[in-house]
């Protein structure tokens, strides 16, 4: 068998030459559709609000793949007409994505083109928390916290809320530290804005903000907010607590234990 | 045994498997005969030893991009300006400002370089330039701006010559300025040296560059290609040698 054979090989009576051709014409297409989002979001910058170059670039993108990978069927022999005529695209995906392998396998390619999910990213689908290890073409796998690995077919990846703790550079994290009321609570917020100047991962920007958040039964709560990068973001979060509380006792502010005052009739 | 010594106590360069510098609060000794070696090194009150078995080989101290430490968390330096620049359309600029230096310590032999320990003296910090959802995390450093040449202590920062032209056609404000550290192209000699260049191409869009050659200064480790040679290939040279500050430059 030479590699002239192997090209005119037939998988499911299309030519291997013709599926080559078809899977190239998709890697051009995402190229160029990428191009053309990169200089939209330059080329109109500056011109209109972010929100609408982001929508505007998206939607380029998308329209482009979508219109490539039609026109691009023709390569391996599927005629858009001949489709319609069968009852049009959209009847045969919902045909296909009812059985249950299909189904995973489609939210599998939709995964790995919407992206919502990466390789090492903190997640939560679910109840389930921690880091992707793996998406495969039907299932997608998550190594919790605790070191149990769950799978999870693409079909309910794709359709579930997902929360995605490492899409964005920073995080933000929140304390809530009582003090007395007999404390000054400027001194108690320029103590905390010292300690977190010093840490290098409390991010200079986006600032962090302290304020008194309320006025409670034994306490007055100071609100701390914090920005850090999200791939420290834990450690940061599980350091600093401790450092604020020792910080205000060596400067003589207390965190209070719960307290009541009584008044006793004469 | 003491390599370096002499009037000017230099840190930089090129050592033996022998060496003991100190300078600035700063101590860097490799002791030992035979094979075994220990590396001690302090830096304020941090101290750090280490093991080293080697026949032949060299300890290369040169600086590093700014990004290795407490751990590498990002790849882009900030540096703001302590005054706003404004330029006019058309205007190209010389100025130089300073940029916080890392200290790596290499090993090396004909084959291959190693990175050993990297330290600072400065104080670490990181910002994020652009919004929270998109935006880059980053070494943050602030600057004054010089016509000239300014003095620094080589263990503390390092000299930036920037170029800035003024593409657009209106004038802009310049605040802070961002580079991608993974085409940070550093040189020394008494100290370490940058040269850049910014190009504003839009109201609040601009691009920086390093340059790939400095007259009379040695060329600093590449750290990400000190890391990436033995998988044989070049990060540096994968990417783009140009960042886009997308974001502005207030």
């Amino acid at each position: 068998m030479t590699i002239w054979d192997i090209f005119k090989y037939k998988i499911a009576g299309i030519e291997v030459e013709a599926i080559l051709k078809f899977i190239g014409a998709i890697l051009i297409i995402v190229i160029i559709a990428k191009i053309v989002r990169t200089n939209i979001r330059r080329g109109l910058k500056d011109k209109l609000p972010d929100p609408t170059v982001k929508n505007i670039e998206r939607f380029s993108y998308y329209v482009i793949i979508i219109i490539g990978f039609i026109a691009s069927l023709s390569i391996i022999g599927i005629s858009l007409s001949g489709l319609l005529v069968a009852g049009g695209i959209l009847g045969i995906v919902i045909g296909f994505a009812s059985q249950t392998v299909v189904s995973n396998f489609l939210s599998g390619i939709f995964l790995i083109i919407e992206r919502p999910i990466g390789i090492g990213d903190a997640i939560k689908i679910e109840d389930v928390e921690g880091i992707v290890e793996e998406i495969k073409i039907l299932s997608t796998t998550i190594r919790t916290w605790d070191g149990v690995y769950a799978r999870f077919p693409n079909e309910k990846v794709f359709t579930s809320k997902i929360y995605n703790y490492y899409s964005s550079p920073v995080r933000r994290f929140e304390y809530k530290i009582g003090i007395r009321y007999s404390d000054d609570a400027n001194k108690a917020i320029e103590i905390i804005k010292r300690v977190l100047d010093e840490h290098p991962f409390v991010l200079k920007e986006p600032a962090p903000v302290i304020f008194v958040d309320e006025l409670g039964e034994s306490s007055v709560n100071l609100s701390v907010r914090i920005w850090a990068p999200s791939n420290v973001w834990f450690s940061v979060k599980t350091e600093m607590l401790w450092k604020l509380k020792v910080a205000l006792e060596k400067e003589g502010i207390q965190v209070p234990f719960p307290q009541r005052v009584i008044w006793m009739a004469k | 045994m003491a390599i370096n010594s002499g009037r000017q106590i230099k840190m930089f360069g090129v050592y033996g498997l022998n060496l003991n510098i100190e300078k600035g609060g700063v101590k860097i000794e490799v002791s030992g005969g035979g094979r075994e070696k220990n590396y001690f090194r302090k830096a304020g009150d941090e101290v750090i030893e280490k093991k080293i078995y080697a026949n032949n080989g060299e300890i290369i101290i040169s600086p590093v991009p700014p990004v290795n430490l407490p751990i590498h968390a990002s790849n882009h330096l900030m540096i703001e300006f302590d005054k706003s620049i404004f330029v006019e359309p058309g205007v190209e600029e010389k100025i130089f400002i300073k940029f916080p230096v890392e200290i790596g310590v290499f090993l090396s032999d004909e084959k291959d370089i190693e990175p050993l320990d990297i330290f600072t003296k400065t104080k670490l910090k990181y910002t994020l330039y652009g919004r929270p959802e998109d935006g880059f995390v980053c070494r943050w450093w602030r600057s004054e701006i010089y016509k000239e040449i300014p003095n620094v202590d080589e263990l503390y920062e390092g000299i930036m010559e920037l170029k800035i032209k003024n593409s657009y056609s209106e004038w802009t404000e310049i605040n802070k300025i961002v580079f991608n550290t993974l085409t940070m192209k550093i040189f020394y000699k008494n100290h370490a040296y940058c040269s850049a260049n910014l190009e504003i191409i839009k109201k609040s869009m601009g691009k920086t560059s390093f340059n790939e050659k400095v007259e009379g200064m040695n060329e600093a480790i590449d750290l990400y290609l000190a890391k990436s040679r033995k998988l044989g290939i070049s990060l540096a040279k994968e990417i783009g040698r140009e960042f886009f500050m997308e974001r502005g430059f207030k």
